[in-house]
């Protein structure tokens, strides 16, 4: 409790300084067709170190945002950059997680986890010790040399958060990881989220439809509406870190949520 | 400790179904029994004609003939599997390069697709007499029309094989940098090892089903042959046994594919997981050992 009110108490101090901008996006528009449009004139800056959370209801764009930067897919128009280069393709600092784990069920978890390795070049031992590690730090000691069937649901987005790891990617862009697993594993899985993130103060763009998930992990929320998608505010969050789960009933946690509610027109 | 308990119910589930396989496996020989018998005795009561349907003992008396007195089934066998087999291998070498071309390329897809509409719409059995035409009445034409014939399960299989892959599975891959050929041999293949197995099972039947009919229209050794030349005759239980032979070698073969497709995609089975990660951890550390 004492850690809540710390966060309570120092909520109204201005937010912890972060880097240069990494990512900066101006007028960002993609249009799938004339009349598709899924994200429409997107303008904001993401600093390095700073975890960002894109909130919104399904077709607001956040997911078509995300592989924008990943440069899983191409603009429409407007400008993209990433540590100061337009983004064309994929590139080696964003990596990327999905909603399910996307494991091989032929490779065992620390094959799995080596796959950017290999995918970029010969593995080394340094490689696999390093997985190695990973896989401990996101709690799958002992479970290194399972396959994925072998793994709970939990189990399998954890060996695909190593994964994410092991790409070396200091730009974090996570869709809705842990959307499909239940609420109680879910909210276990982000506190270590934040823990590992701390670690390696990655910059971190994460795509949730749960407001609260969104305000209790970021240091900014972009609120996002659908049809066409738009960003449509962006909301500094101000509590310190680490933070707890209990902060999610202070007041000044739901005057947040309240705020995000107005943007997206209250029925969600 | 999940993982303990979920394999401990697991094997009690095996051992169980275990003694229900025998009960159903027993059932299944009963009905057999039954219907041979009805067969054998309709068959010497008169009411089924022995000329057209031999009676079983008949059917099994010729197959000790063949097998065991004459001796002389065996080199038509073989005949009859050489052809088989070299039209299976070369039917598919031909559908996997084809659907590997195809899945790798949407331009040479989209120019390949009429002309196996066609193929498909053909019935290629008939083409049976062209390629003895072309080819002559030895091995050959033989090998052509099973390769034909079989070609198209492998073929169908392998494509939809490597073309059902995961978006999301497929843009992870990007996302990490993949290139076209990585995904392929790390995603794509691994991904269709089941489908393309089953495609191999489609194919081993009617190759044999290709070269048996090649053999029908010209030969003068082969399965295909004694077939013909014992039903010309109407000795039909040395049709019959002849058929029998190659249901039962063609079933054997469909067997082995089971077993190898068994082993190769392990990840269905606890066992073989099991075994295999002791077999992976220790490959890893000897290997970061080694240096």
């Amino acid at each position: 409790m004492a850690a809540v009110a710390q966060a309570v108490a120092s909520s109204n101090k201005p937010q912890a300084s972060f880097g240069d901008v990494v990512i900066q996006a101006n007028n960002l528009t993609k249009a799938f067709s004339e009349t598709v449009v899924a994200l429409e004139n997107a303008s904001f800056t993401v600093k390095k170190g700073s975890f960002v959370s894109l909130v919104g209801p399904s077709g607001c764009g956040k997911s078509t945002l995300l592989r924008l930067v990943a440069g899983l897919i191409p603009k429409t128009s407007g400008s993209l950059t990433v540590h100061g280069k337009e983004v064309t393709e994929p590139r080696g600092d964003t990596g990327m997680m999905f909603q399910r784990p996307i494991l091989l069920e032929w490779r065992t978890s620390v094959e799995n986890v080596l796959l950017p390795s290999e995918l970029t070049g010969r593995v080394t031992n340094e490689d696999k010790r390093r997985a190695m590690g990973f896989l401990d730090l996101v709690g799958l000691k002992d479970f290194e040399f399972t396959f994925p069937r072998q793994l709970s649901g939990g189990m399998q987005q954890r060996v695909a958060l190593a994964r994410l790891l092991q790409t070396g990617a200091d730009i974090l862009l996570l869709d809705e990881p842990f959307g499909a697993l239940d609420e109680f594993t879910r909210e276990r899985l982000n506190l270590e989220l934040l823990r590992i993130i701390a670690q390696f103060s990655s910059t971190t763009l994460f795509v949730t439809h749960n407001i609260a998930e969104a305000i209790f992990l970021a240091d900014q929320v972009h609120v996002m509406t659908p049809r066409p998608g738009r960003l449509a505010k962006i909301i500094d969050v101000p509590f310190t870190r680490p933070r707890e789960i209990s902060l999610q009933v202070t007041p000044e946690f739901n005057e947040l949520v309240a705020e995000v509610r107005e943007v997206l027109g209250g029925d969600h | 400790m999940s993982l303990l308990s979920s394999a401990d119910s697991s094997a009690a589930l095996e051992s169980d179904s275990q003694s229900q396989r025998a009960w159903i496996l027993t059932k299944h020989l009963l009905l057999f029994f039954v219907l041979m018998t009805l067969w054998e005795v309709g068959s010497r009561a008169g009411w089924i004609d022995p000329l057209l349907f031999p009676a079983p003992w008949g059917i099994v008396k010729q197959i000790g003939l063949m097998y065991y007195v004459n001796g002389n089934v065996y080199y038509h066998f073989y005949k009859t599997f050489i052809e088989a087999m070299a039209g299976l291998g070369l039917g598919v070498f031909i559908g996997v390069g084809l659907a590997t071309a195809a899945a790798l390329s949407l331009r040479f897809r989209e120019y390949i697709k009429p002309y196996i509409i066609v193929i498909e719409a053909t019935p290629r059995i008939a083409v049976g007499p062209l390629f003895i035409a072309w080819l002559g009445f030895g091995l050959s034409s033989k090998v052509a029309l099973a390769a034909l014939v079989c070609f198209f399960g492998p073929f169908v299989n392998t494509l939809t094989g490597l073309l059902n892959v995961d978006d999301e599975a497929e843009e992870m891959f990007r996302s990490m940098r993949s290139t076209k050929w990585q995904t392929f041999w790390g995603l794509r293949v691994p991904n269709s090892a089941t489908i393309l197995m089953a495609g191999m099972k489609l194919g081993v039947s009617s190759a044999f089903g290709g070269a048996l009919v090649a053999e029908f229209i010209s030969a003068n050794e082969g399965m295909g042959v004694l077939m013909s030349r014992y039903t010309y005759v109407l000795n039909m239980n040395g049709a019959f046994a002849t058929l029998l032979s190659i249901t039962f070698f063609a079933f054997l073969l469909f067997k082995v594919a089971d077993v190898i497709d068994y082993y190769l995609v392990f990840w269905r089975s606890d066992k073989l997981m099991q075994a295999k990660s002791k077999k992976r951890k220790d490959a890893f550390f000897k290997s970061l050992a080694a240096a």
